[in-house]
């Protein structure tokens, strides 16, 4: 994430406005919070797709509830602790009022047949938006990896299908997963090439 | 009920967890031999926090909610958040390191790693909920919407309930 000084950090109503949009929207859970955050990122110019994957992967391997850790980097990464207030804010306060009055509402209405055959639509519509940003972000990281040559784009594939299989059919827990991937990312990769080294170089301040 | 025991309970649930649902066992273990909650207010809690605004680990509100009203919400939310902090640790350590190769592969395998992990975890969630080409349907027309980064989400879900009601009401 060292490239985000070369641009102008937002401004903090811009901030507050956009984590609002994303705490008030994301009706569906997990799936179409983090589909929205990420869209935030990427059309309002905050981070790339590498330092989004980036963000994302931190914050995976520290405790606590995954999507609030990356709002919290990512605001603080934008401006710093106003940005992180603002933003945990912006997208806690909205989404934890409506879902208490949602818990209000929910007993009272589950066993309604309208309501249960929307929610059987509601969670595969989630799973579609899910692979969306899924295929997204894997474009971003096996793009980079192209321009570095076929030999990567190989390796970097058979990690991301490993780590799939890992998961679904082994039964391995994320965790494990997580450490298992940056293990044999060491072992494969076998250090950044030169070409990739100078880019990074070129976008320290 | 004690709010202090309370709210700890919480807090070490999400501090000592990762993910949505990673405070789940501790929760429930902890709150059900205190006897605070019951098997009923953890199933309605997890239900809401997967189709209510915001994280799936959101469910911990609901659950707050539902053994010790408002204020219990109202905890929740802070023990949730606090633990949050020890990632911008992570993030600080790592950008003094991420100069080393090693630690640019490593990061780059949990990166591709985390990717890979969402494949899985949406081939699990679909075979645990889709049952028949209904499903399959209204996947793939949620994932053609939500390439074409032209219709808002919020949308996507909508329509996706409304065809949950046309085809299986």
């Amino acid at each position: 994430m060292t490239a985000l000084r070369s641009r102008p950090p937002p401004r903090l109503s811009e901030l507050l406005r956009a984590w609002l949009g994303i705490g008030l929207q994301s009706f569906g859970g997990g799936s179409s919070t983090l589909y929205l955050i990420h869209q935030a990122c990427i059309t309002r110019g905050w981070l790339d797709e590498a330092e989004f994957a980036r963000a994302w992967a931190l914050v995976q391997i520290s405790p606590g509830i995954n999507l609030i850790k990356l709002t919290a980097v990512i605001g603080y990464e934008l401006r710093r602790w106003p940005g992180l207030c603002i933003a945990l804010a912006g997208l806690l306060l909205p989404s934890a009022a409506i879902t208490v009055l949602m818990t209000a509402g929910f007993a009272a209405i589950q066993q309604q047949p309208v309501v249960a055959a929307a929610m059987r639509g509601v969670i595969p519509a989630t799973i579609g938006l899910s692979l969306a940003m899924g295929i997204q972000m894997a474009r971003g990281l096996l793009d980079h990896a192209r321009r570095d040559g076929r030999a990567r784009l190989v390796s970097h594939s058979a990690l991301l299908a490993a780590a799939a299989l890992l998961y679904a059919v082994g039964r391995v827990s994320p965790v494990a997963v997580l450490g298992l991937a940056g293990v044999a990312a060491v072992a494969l990769l076998g250090g950044a090439p030169a070409a990739l080294r100078r880019a990074r170089g070129r976008l320290r301040p | 009920m004690n709010p202090l025991l309370y709210f700890w309970l919480f807090l070490k649930g999400s501090l000592f967890s990762t993910g949505g649902l990673g405070n789940l066992p501790f929760l429930h273990q902890d709150l059900i031999a205190l006897g605070w909650a019951d098997e009923t207010d953890f199933l309605a809690a997890i239900a809401v926090g997967q189709i209510s605004p915001g994280p799936n680990g959101l469910w911990t509100i609901a659950l707050g909610y539902l053994t010790y009203g408002w204020l219990g919400s109202a905890l929740a939310l802070v023990a949730i958040t606090l633990p949050t902090l020890l990632a911008l640790v992570v993030v600080a350590l790592h950008r003094r390191l991420e100069g080393q190769p090693i630690v640019q592969d490593f990061t780059r395998g949990i990166a591709l790693g985390v990717v890979g992990l969402s494949f899985g975890v949406s081939w699990v969630l679909f075979r645990a909920t889709v049952s028949d080409w209904r499903g399959v349907a209204i996947v793939l027309a949620a994932l053609a919407l939500a390439a074409s980064k032209r219709v808002p989400v919020i949308v996507v879900l909508a329509l996706g309930g409304l065809a949950g009601w046309l085809l299986y009401a």
